[in-house]
């Protein structure tokens, strides 16, 4: 063992800055009252931009710290990025949204920051331990921002009932850690493989079972069938811009310790997992196609939706490939953008001062407001895959990737259950531009949702014109898990 | 090379066109036509000056860099196919424009229409001039986009939103299909570019996914092409404007499907697969759309259903897997184009003249408009096939090949040429019904509109397509001859067949044929005027069986009940049932990994089990099923079961000589329990049960599968812990441990040792997490709000007052005291005992079991003694303990023996150690990490003193509370809940002082 050095700090420099200031920040806080809301949320995204910077000017090169449980690649600078740009936009899309509801408490900032440092250690994660410790810290703080709106019932329900279900797979997904431990001896990601690689014949059994449970725990972080169920009741009583975050920071956090977990330490038992994520990926795609149907929410149907695009997802991190893996983050991108670029919408629909949420509230809003219409319109078409906006290339990378593996079926099915997606897209397409104007929806108080809608819908639109440097970035990233 | 920057600039140009018609303002109907219109002439342009090089075989290329890291390039690539439909798609696509700037009203958004038409134009020539297959897929999802846009153009009207939406779900969901098939596709070939996917035709046709291939890709082409079954949407398109259906349905939309059957048919066709496939969704398309047509009303609906025919002919030519029948499709595709966008024009005048599209209130239109009437005439007529106009020769290729067709069963060379003859016919009849119709008759009564030639910049597109009608229909070689013949080599390489283009090929039996069919369908039509005379809507017989119904059905089905279904089935808000699922779930997959791989034997034989134990796990199990089944009813009884489980663990540590953590255990357990009962008095009380009523099946059902799955649960837990202990454990950190606990950390206790020694950091750790979670549960209970049912003090309590006050001799509280005289003075008398117990277990820590955790919780457990026998407002009044300073002791502490390393150079919190000579105790282990213990047993005892008092204290709080809320009920009854937690907040910050100040 090693002693601890400057060389580690300096590896782990983005995550220990990011709690450092956030603890300042909370105690700054705590002192300065409710005043500090405005003051925290400013200097708390300008933090997370300053990590950014951090993250992206630290070491690309995979280098361990802490005696190997913490590791920096290509694949946890790239999903960091793409976490922090989550959580700013968290901050941005809640501030005019929390004020107006009256619960503008400098908490928030300071919950979504850990949050992220947790989702930031998780990626890093190259151990189980230190996996599991950044889990929790993430799902802490996301418990309480769930119900953060304490004095709603619905808020309050969401976060009760987000605990108690995290908390049990939580406690599934340590129980496989130490069933893994079990058997292979080692918590280390390197150890296991080393293992794994030096044991004969088939993988012992309870080690598999080790790996499905873990599986479960990580499944139900990125809410994927059959651990969905806590995502529609929980998106819906969530306040909207934390619902936002939840459903593109800690879902690709999720997905990125998925694939960190499972093609890193268990490359070799490839055959082994990959039923399970085809498994859990038809499950996704299918049950996120048809129950969002039904939904007349419209933070629902996002829930249901969100369940739809990680079983997408899922589909390339079953090729089991390096393409399947770089497509796996491209489509994360891609669909982060799309996703906060919708909720941007979702937390302008305001009517007289009240959040309304119901698709038909949405109806005819193309008289009143064409540019808002014409933004959901794109990121809708988006969503289902239709180019040339830019969730098809996310589509079509995906199911490339599957189809290269071999995975003809899972592709069908993929695109089989995108064409029932795109009715409900589509849709909502409709009842903006066809359908009997409603009431106006109030003006936002300043420019930043429309900044945000404008620049989600530029991105989802260009995209295609030059999707190079995303695509390049992401495959060095998950070359790195190979 | 400057040629194939042309191309770029002809798939550019239309969609910068779109966006710059899309900023015009709205009512800038001039300068949008104008704009549409240069932006066609351009693309013609470009085409007129590539025709040469494309005409002598030259395939023009362009590359540009997309998704390099894929293998993905933007190819665009113009061969003689392509050159032929960008012809089409520009020219249809200028002379729509024209016609639309006159077409459309004023009032409509004019510019946002050019914009549409504009943007598809864009779309369409880049499905012709896509050069890899991901980029033609793309393409064609935007012109399934741009048609959705454009058919809903005029959304206010419901028709048009029914129509647009049927047309993207058919259309889009096909191109889906087409995607996935073109991802396979390009699979197999191993490349997306369309060159090298063309010349791999036999590796393609003999691949074992090829029927897969084949079947996606014909369902994005079938149902781009409106062939039977996916022909419902196109009339339902019917609703958009008449230049968007000129557009659309004669010359590119529903053009681009055979296109692709047409690119494709290099590497996809030969196959008998191929043959039945796409030659029976020809045929049937054909004969039903011809049919159907027949019996239309609408202008529109007769030319929407006989575009499906047309095509259904084409469809039918390139399935029937012979060089020349394509020749003849291509040849076809461009016939149709050009009568077919004529006649929609035409029906498009007369509407815009008249206000009807309606067959039954049209009549003798001859007299007002005779020169768009002779323009239908003749268009009409190409379209029946009439001599000396193209669509008669196209017909004639087609009998010809429907006569000479190599089929695989020779019966159906019986069929084919009937089928040919008697759709033919139906297209004579149909077309003879518009022009009859329409045309001639007495003067029309009751039109919304007086009928009068449309203006002549309106008619000129008509006129130009008629001309091209009669010019391609006499001179045929010398018209279209070369770019026909470049096409054709395009699709077929050197395959090409010998065919000849001339109107007289002889008294041959096709021309037999087409003088039948033109005759029969003359026949038909006379013979059919009755039916026609009553102006039912749709044809006989198959009236009932409409496609859109069942697509109506089907979507209702999957959109709605199969949603609502599975939603049912999957989704639920109740979090009982969610849970239960997430543990069925796991319980079955890491069933389902041992059922499949087998548990296999452990290496290690379980040891003979002792009776004694055996029976002190008999409690044990009977306390924990106890404590399950009281949970419900008696809260107080499970607790107190939950207890003796407890006991039992601790019992089998010791069994099994883990005294340290039996130690550890039985104190946690002692001060659980007690913190336990405290909160306990602030839950509900036991649940009352319903009488002596059974209960219901219901109910009984949910407890049994309730009961299975927590037996499941427990057995899966106990069956994997028993696998695990049964195998000799892989080489864990415990021996390093074992090995290096005295000889690095001085200390024969391991437990201890890695505590405060090998894991101090994270001990460090931990007790801060201890010292916050303290804080945070005193932090809870100050503003804690008891439940209105619990304020009441408990019914024990009750009684005894009643009783006292029943007594004057007996003052209140007094019969407690007694009752408990004898064991408070015996634990007042334990405490100085305790506390020295404690002492001698934190000093013996590092070699025998004990340690701070351990001598904290003891401390902690004399001082709870106090409060159970002497009652919270006695411990109160005499607790001289601050735990907050207690806390931050320890912590100081703590830290400051780690830091106390530095100063002798070593790294924070390594330790020492070393034995003292004590006077009276004699030799005692001393080493560093003692000092840390101590730290930890101060901050331990701090934190579990306050929890305790911020626990207790809310009994004394509630009894407090009581009657000043019953005061405040009566003095508002209408909100007693909203007056009591106000009325109880001085209390509670008044409590908090006390319970802060210790």
């Amino acid at each position: 063992m090693q002693e601890l050095s400057l060389s580690d700090l300096g590896l782990a420099l983005p995550e220990l800055f990011l709690a450092c200031l956030g603890m300042v920040l909370l105690v700054y806080g705590a002192f300065r009252g409710a005043r500090a809301a405005g003051e925290v949320a400013v200097i708390g995204s300008l933090a997370l931009v300053l990590v950014g910077i951090l993250v992206l000017t630290g070491s690309v090169e995979r280098s361990t710290a802490f005696n190997g449980l913490f590791v920096v690649d290509a694949f946890a600078v790239f999903v960091k990025i793409l976490i922090l740009l989550g959580a700013v936009l968290g901050i941005v899309l809640a501030a005019n949204y929390l004020k107006a509801e009256g619960i503008q408490r400098f908490e928030y900032v300071i919950l979504l920051m850990f949050a992220t440092l947790g989702m930031m250690m998780m990626v890093s994660a190259n151990d189980l331990i230190a996996l599991y410790i950044g889990l929790e810290t993430q799902s802490l703080a996301l418990y309480v921002m769930a119900a953060f709106h304490r004095d709603t019932l619905r808020s309050s329900e969401a976060g009760l009932k987000y605990f108690v279900l995290g908390a049990l797979s939580s406690g599934m997904l340590l129980y496989g850690a130490s069933m893994i431990y079990g058997y292979t001896g080692a918590t280390g990601f390197a150890e296991i493989a080393q293992h794994l690689e030096a044991t004969e014949g088939p993988a012992a059994v309870g080690l598999i079972v080790g790996i499905v449970f873990v599986a479960a725990g990580l499944a139900f972080k990125t809410s994927a069938v059959p651990f969905h169920m806590w995502t529609p009741d929980v998106y819906e009583g969530a306040p909207t811009p934390v619902t936002a975050f939840f459903s593109v920071a800690p879902k690709v956090a999720a997905i990125a310790l998925f694939m960190r977990v499972l093609a890193d330490p268990f490359g070799e038992l490839v055959h082994d997992w990959r039923q399970i994520i085809i498994a859990i990926s038809v499950g996704s795609m299918v049950l996120g196609a048809f129950a969002a149907i039904n939904q007349t929410n419209i933070k629902r149907l996002m829930a249901y939706s969100s369940i739809g695009h990680v079983g997408y997802a899922l589909i390339g991190f079953a090729a089991g490939t390096p393409e399947g893996i770089s497509s796996v983050l491209v489509y994360m991108a891609i669909y982060l953008v799309t996703n906060v670029g919708t909720f941007a919408v979702i937390i302008a629909m305001r009517r007289r001062g009240r959040a309304v949420e119901d698709i038909a509230d949405l109806a005819g809003l193309q008289h009143r407001q064409r540019g808002m219409t014409i933004a959901l319109t794109i990121f809708m078409f988006s969503m289902a895959g239709i180019p040339p906006m830019a969730g098809f290339i996310g589509k079509l990378v995906v199911f490339g990737a599957a189809i290269d593996a071999g995975l003809t079926l899972l592709a069908i099915i993929g695109v089989l259950a995108s064409v029932v997606s795109a009715f409900y897209y589509l849709r909502i397409v409709k009842v903006m531009w066809f359908d009997e104007a409603a009431e106006p929806f109030d003006k936002p108080a300043d420019s930043s949702l429309g900044t945000v809608m404008f620049v989600s819908a530029l991105l989802t639109v260009l995209f295609v014109a030059y999707p190079a440097p995303l695509i390049d970035s992401a495959a060095i990233a998950a070359d790195a898990l190979f | 090379m400057s040629e194939s920057y042309l191309l770029l600039a002809l798939v550019g140009l239309p969609f910068l066109g779109a966006i710059v018609a899309g900023l015009l303002p709205a009512r800038a109907r001039d300068t949008a036509g104008q704009l549409g219109g240069a932006v066609a002439i351009a693309s013609i342009a470009i085409v007129v000056s590539v025709l040469p090089a494309v005409e002598e075989g030259e395939v023009l290329r362009l590359e540009l860099p997309w998704m390099p890291s894929l293998g993905l390039d933007f190819v665009l690539r113009m061969d003689g196919l392509a050159v032929l439909f960008v012809g089409m798609v520009s020219v249809i696509g200028g002379l729509v424009i024209l016609y639309a700037r006159y077409y459309m009203s004023a009032e409509d958004p004019v510019p946002r229409f050019f914009s549409f038409l504009l943007a598809f134009m864009g779309s369409m020539t880049g499905v012709v001039l896509s050069g890899n297959l991901i980029q033609l897929s793309f393409f064609w999802e935007l012109t399934s986009l741009f048609s959705f846009l454009l058919i809903g153009y005029w959304h206010h009207t419901t028709a048009a939103r029914d129509g647009a939406r049927m047309a993207i779900t058919v259309t889009a969901g096909g191109g889906l299909c087409l995607f996935a098939g073109m991802l396979l596709l390009g699979h197999i070939a191993g490349s997306f570019d369309l060159e090298v996917v063309l010349a791999s035709g036999d590796r393609i046709r003999s691949h074992p996914l090829y029927v897969p291939v084949l079947l996606l890709l014909l369902l994005g082409a079938l149902t781009k092409s409106a062939q039977f079954p996916f022909h419902f949407w196109l009339p339902q398109a019917m609703a958009a404007p008449t230049p968007v259906s000129a557009y659309l349905h004669s010359a590119t939309l529903v053009k681009a499907g055979v296109f692709l059957l047409a690119r494709l048919w290099p590497v996809l066709a030969g196959t008998e697969t191929w043959f039945w496939i796409v030659g029976t969704a020809g045929l049937v398309t054909m004969l039903v759309g011809a049919y159907v047509a027949i019996f239309q009303n609408d202008l529109k609906g007769l030319l929407a259903y006989s575009t499906i025919s047309h095509l259904g002919l084409i469809t039918l030519l390139l399935g029937l897997n012979s060089e020349l029948a394509t020749v003849a499709a291509i040849f076809h595709i461009m016939n149709h184009a050009a009568f077919k966008a004529s006649l929609f024009m035409a029906a498009g005048i007369i509407d815009h003249e008249t206000g009807t599209r309606d067959i039954r209130r049209l009549s003798g239109l001859n007299r007002f408009m005779p020169f768009t009437a002779r323009l239908a005439m003749v268009a009409a007529a190409a379209m029946a096939g009439v001599p000396l106009l193209n669509g008669f020769l196209s017909k004639e290729m087609f009998f010809a090949e429907a006569l000479s067709a190599a089929s695989p069963r020779p019966a159906l060379l019986d069929i084919l040429p009937v089928a040919a003859m008697v759709a033919s016919a139906f297209s004579v009849t149909y077309s003879l019904r518009f022009i009859h119709k329409a045309f001639f008759g007495p003067n029309p009564t009751d039109l919304p509109r007086t009928p009068h030639e449309p203006p002549g910049w309106m008619r000129l597109p008509v006129e130009i397509l008629v001309l091209a009608c009669i010019m391609i229909g006499i001179l045929p070689a010398a018209t279209v001859g070369p770019l026909l013949d470049v096409a054709a080599r395009s699709v077929l390489g050197e395959a090409t067949p010998v065919y000849s283009l001339t109107v007289w090929h002889g008294w041959t039996l096709p021309l037999l044929m087409s003088m039948i069919a033109l005759v029969g369908g003359v026949v038909i039509y006379l013979s059919l005027q009755r039916y026609l005379q009553r102006g039912v809507e749709g044809p006989p017989l198959i009236r009932r069986l409409e496609a859109r119904r069942i697509f109506d059905r089907t979507m209702v089905f999957l959109s709605w009940r199969l949603a609502r279904l599975l939603e049912g089935l999957f989704g639920t808000r109740r979090l009982q049932t969610q849970l239960r699922l997430l543990l069925f779930v796991a319980l079955l997959a890491g069933g389902l990994a041992v059922v499949l791989r087998g548990p296999g034997p452990g290496n290690l034989e379980p040891a003979g089990i002792d009776p004694v134990l055996g029976l002190v796990w008999v409690i044990g199990s009977a306390c924990a099923i106890g404590a399950a089944w009281m949970a419900k009813y008696h809260r107080l009884a499970a607790l107190i079961l939950l207890g003796g489980a407890g006991l039992v663990t601790c019992v089998t540590f010791v069994w099994f000589s883990a005294h340290d953590l039996a130690l550890t255990q039985l104190l946690v357990e002692v001060v659980t329990t007690v913190l336990l009962l405290l909160g306990l008095r602030w839950l509900p009380k036991r649940m009352v049960g319903t009488g002596t009523r059974s209960p219901e099946v219901l109910t009984v059902a949910r407890r049994l599968r309730d009961l299975g799955l927590a037996v499941a649960a427990g057995v899966g837990m106990a069956a994997l812990a028993f696998a695990v202990m049964t195998r000799t454990p892989p080489d864990l950190l415990a021996r390093h441990f074992l090995e290096l606990a005295y000889l690095e950390g001085g200390g024969t206790n391991v437990v201890n040792v890695i505590l405060v020694d090998f894991r101090g950091f994270d001990t460090l750790g931990e007790i801060t997490v201890v010292a916050v979670v303290a804080l945070t549960a005193f932090a809870l209970l100050r503003r804690f709000r008891p439940a209105p049912d619990s304020v009441d003090v408990p019914e024990q309590q009750r009684y005894l007052r009643a009783v006292e006050a029943a007594r004057p001799d007996r003052r209140e509280g007094i019969t407690v005291a007694d009752w408990l005289l004898v064991p408070s003075v015996v634990t007042r008398m334990l405490f100085p005992v305790i506390c020295i117990v404690a002492l001698f277990l934190l000093l013996r820590g590092h070699d025998m079991p004990g340690g701070g955790f351990v001598a904290g919780l003891t401390v902690s457990i004399a001082i709870i003694l106090q409060y159970m026998f002497g009652g919270t407002a006695w411990v109160e009044a005499r607790l001289q303990v601050h735990p907050l300073r207690w806390m931050g002791a320890g912590l100081l502490f703590a830290t400051g023996t780690g830091l106390g390393a530095w100063w002798f150079d070593r790294p924070f919190l390594t330790s020492w150690f070393s034995y003292l000579e004590i006077p009276v105790l004699g030799t005692v282990p001393a080493a560093s990490a003692l000092l840390f213990d101590i730290g930890v047993f101060a901050l331990v005892f701090g934190a579990t003193v306050l929890m305790l008092i911020a626990l207790a204290h809310q009994s004394v709080r509630g009894h407090r509370a009581v009657p000043r809320v019953a005061v405040a009920a009566r003095a508002q009854p209408s909100s007693p809940a909203a007056a009591q937690p106000a009325v109880a907040q001085p209390a509670v910050a008044q409590a908090a002082g006390q319970g802060g100040g210790g």
